[in-house]
């Protein structure tokens, strides 16, 4: 059982330190390619490309995943080869390997997902090999080939049975090893040691068989494997199938034949990357999440305590002294708080570091040449925004690809140069707030084309032609695109955006680019608040999303005439602007509250203001945000839920995106 | 191999779901209501730290409501990562399954369950519905606004 418990632990921190090895080697594979195609070499990257793998293939292997093993054993072999010849790689093998490693991404997300972990693709695997063969050069001598052997299976051998190895290679023949797992499930299959070798005795010759000692897992109960040593005029696939195994678990051993290496060539592997950045603990924000899941309860302990301390004030007990214990544990509570958001900050250059690769897909994909300048500087994001952002941030630059760039020869009969500029850049801003552009120089959005689509008025003002293009389901091509087809639409980026208490803008001009800005806060977790009461219940909202608590008086109240036998709309006039007024408890069918309100807080959305009604003001704390995510519970304008001490939930209310979701209902022809 | 069963009762019948699927169990002191949830939805509580959606199984199971009284319990259950309370009339009893006591569902029922009953189990006299705790908290908004 334990067993089970370690392994499920150790799944986990595979998953995240293969994840970081992945995106190394996408860096270190855009890198090759970019000064393959300035003629030049990048030892250091085919380097980097080289330890991430190998790295990947030993932790893969410890784990059992057999498909990222036998995946990567190939890209590996490559590139020792590469690394070999001094850093030379055909251009032409950047696309086959960034195929390898997004087929090795894949596997690894499956396992994170508890998802069964697809066999290696065999064609994949066979073209990988093609590639072993082609690198660095392809003069291939007959009769002197290299073996590549693990150093445990080479120490095993005999001299003699490399030389039979290589004289198999020598007649044209190919040297395959092939991985069997015994277990009592294969035994009852039919699958023995004794069965597998009488199979594959009659498709070649076998070497050696080799025992190889592996952790003992669910699949290899035994902690043994046998890899067999064969000379085969078959192929791989031929082998995997007389074995009865994934064709990932088949190597080649023969070694592409790099400069001056004749013989068996053991094993010299690089030196494992030494802890690179020193110091540096990697931990799972789940973790993370619990520390700030505790401290929540610090917190609400605190508002129980200070209450306590109140009544007994209220009693006429003497408090100063427990008064000040009261501030100082405050002032710890709050430091505590800080330092625990810096733990879960992220540079946001790391967030945007899977984007040129995202963006070399979608130029192949659609022919049209992107330049991609990022940057992030030293702004940091929390990990959780970062999260919930990322997929935003995709969306928003495959439709720059996509839709927004003209095609080269469109752009340059435009006098415009035939790459376009992409510029992703982010800064913080004082108030903890992050801005986040996304602009392109491409053919901007036509008005008239998305209010035609939209079957709506063609909008007077980008605000207005972003709340179009944010309706759920609109999309501007009637073709879907290959990249761009699926996935989510700008409503969804837009709602995303306003989640994390945030705000998208656009700027555009047909024939110059777009620009969308995000506005987020750097961090969600703990927010300043106001409560407040409406029809006995008691709400939340947070104090930077208001921007004015105004006093109701009844009189001064303009009703205008109902329209469907509902509330009659009522207005309030405030420093020459006309406010209309939304009576909370009647929108959430709260009940009747009995008279009129006295308080109402204004919101702003879009420069539009909307003031919402409520019974009082409670006052003003720092709150712990649970964000609501069930879909039994998902609303429009309420955002989460906190404790305010009771050991009950409250209710946290978005009330800029309720005054949004009023404002699209009223635009709603009527039904 | 018999399985741990957790029985509760709506309605005068008898469910039960699997103990694994169980995070635990509370007595029912009201929830903060959500407006604008899905049908059913009675409110949010916490429990243990973490705020769930509480689902009355009686609105779900289309029968009259009634007042929660002190026998009412939250079935508190674990879906992957969602955790929704079932709202039940009363909780007591843990039971052993055995696998031959356990048989499909009728087809009429099974019909017109929406497919919340998955098995029906015999004991004597006694049948016993197995909700499929995923159908019953199924993401699809009954009555969405």
């Amino acid at each position: 059982m334990s067993d089970v418990v370690d392994l499920a632990e150790f799944r986990t921190a595979f998953v995240v330190e293969a994840e970081e090895l992945l995106t190394t080697a996408n860096t270190s594979l855009l890198d090759i390619e970019k000064a393959l195609r300035a003629g030049n070499k990048n030892i250091r990257a085919v380097r980097e490309l080289f330890r991430a793998v190998h790295t990947i293939k030993g932790l893969s292997s410890m784990v059992g995943i057999e498909p990222v093993v036998g995946i990567a054993h190939r890209l590996e072999t490559t590139l020792r080869a590469a690394d070999r010849a001094g850093g030379s790689l055909a251009l032409e093998s950047i696309d086959t390997l960034l195929e390898g490693v997004r087929a090795i991404a894949k596997r690894v997300r499956a396992l994170a997902d508890g998802q069964p972990v697809a066999e290696a693709p065999s064609e994949l695997l066979d073209r990988l090999e093609r590639l072993e063969s082609a690198t660095p050069s392809t003069a291939r001598q007959s009769g002197a080939g290299a073996l590549i052997l693990d150093a445990e299976i080479a120490g095993k051998l005999g001299a003699q049975d490399q030389a039979q190895l290589l004289e198999g290679l020598a007649q044209g023949r190919r040297a395959l090893r092939v991985d069997f797992i015994p277990s009592p499930l294969r035994a009852e299959a039919g699958s023995t040691i004794t069965s597998v070798r009488a199979r594959v005795a009659k498709i070649g010759d076998i070497v050696k068989v080799v025992p190889i000692s592996v952790p003992v897992t669910a699949d290899a109960p035994g902690g043994l494997k046998f890899g067999l040593l064969v000379v085969t005029s078959e192929s791989a696939q031929a082998l995997a199938d007389a074995v009865g195994v994934d064709p990932g678990m088949v190597y080649s051993l023969a070694a592409p034949p790099a400069a001056g290496i004749l013989g068996a060539v053991l094993e010299a592997e690089p030196e494992e990357p030494s802890v690179s950045r020193h110091g540096v603990v990697r931990v799972d924000v789940e973790r993370l999440d619990d520390v700030m899941e505790r401290l929540s309860t610090l917190v609400v302990t605190r508002f129980r305590l200070s209450r306590a301390l109140a009544e007994l004030a209220a009693a006429g007990a003497d408090v100063r002294a427990l008064a000040q214990i009261m501030n100082e544990n405050g002032r710890q509570l709050r430091d505590l708080r800080a330092a625990i958001l810096r733990v879960r900050m992220v540079p946001v250059s790391e967030v945007f570091e899977r984007v040129p690769l995202l963006v070399r897909g979608l130029s192949r994909a659609t022919g049209k040449q992107v330049r991609l300048v990022i940057d992030a500087g030293t702004a940091e994001v929390d990990k959780g925004v970062a999260e919930r952002l990322f997929p935003a941030v995709v969306h928003l630059v495959r439709n720059a690809v996509d839709h927004a760039f003209e095609s080269p020869d469109e752009r340059t009969r435009a006098g415009k140069p035939a790459e376009g500029a992409l510029t992703i850049a982010c800064f913080e801003r004082t108030n903890s707030q992050l801005e986040l552009t996304i602009s392109d120089d491409g053919r901007g959005i036509d008005r008239k084309l998305v209010a035609d689509r939209a079957h709506r008025p063609l909008p007077d003002s980008d605000a207005a032609l972003l709340e179009l293009l944010c309706l759920p389901g609109l999309s501007t091509r009637d073709e879907a695109t290959m990249t761009s087809g699926r996935g989510m639409g700008m409503d969804i980026v837009k709602r995303t955006v306003e989640q994390l208490g945030g705000e998208l803008t656009l700027q555009t001009r047909v024939g110059v680019g777009t620009r969308f800005v995000m506005h987020v806060p750097v961090s969600i977790s703990i927010v300043d608040a106001f409560t407040f009461e409406c029809a006995a219940q008691r709400f939340v909202v947070p104090v930077t999303m208001v921007e004015e608590v105004v006093d109701i008086d009844p009189a001064r109240l303009v009703r205008g005439p109902t329209r469907r036998g509902g509330e009659a709309p009522r207005l309030l006039e405030r420093r020459n602007e006309t406010v209309p007024v939304v009576q909370l408890e009647s929108l959430f069918r709260l009940g009747d509250r009995g008279g009129e309100a006295r308080k109402a807080l204004v919101v702003r959305r879009n420069g539009e203001p909307m003031a919402f009604s409520v019974d009082r003001m409670l006052g003003q704390q720092e709150v712990v945000v649970r964000p609501l995510e069930d879909p039994l519970v998902r609303v429009i304008g309420i955002s989460g839920a906190t404790d305010l001490g009771d050991g009950r939930p409250t209710l946290v209310l978005d009330l800029a995106a309720l005054s949004g979701a009023l404002s699209a209902a009223t635009l709603e022809p009527a039904a | 191999m018999s399985i741990l069963h957790v029985v509760f009762k709506v309605g005068g019948t008898e469910y039960a779901m699997p103990a694994d699927e169980v995070l635990q169990m509370e007595s029912y002191g009201g929830a903060t209501p959500v407006p604008g949830a899905a049908r059913g939805v009675v409110g949010i509580v916490q429990v243990r730290g973490r705020v769930v959606p509480v689902l009355d199984l009686r609105a779900r199971f289309g029968l009259e409501p009634i007042a929660a009284t002190l026998n009412s319990r939250l079935v508190v259950g674990q879906d992957g990562a969602r955790s929704v309370a079932l709202l039940v009339d009363s909780a007591r009893e843990v039971l052993k399954l055995d696998p031959e006591q356990i048989e499909p569902p009728p087809p009429m029922m099974a019909d017109d369950s929406q497919g919340f009953v998955r098995a029906v189990a015999r004991m004597g006299e006694r049948l016993v519905m197995l909700i499929d705790f995923k159908r019953v908290i199924g993401e699809e908004r009954l009555h969405g606004e």
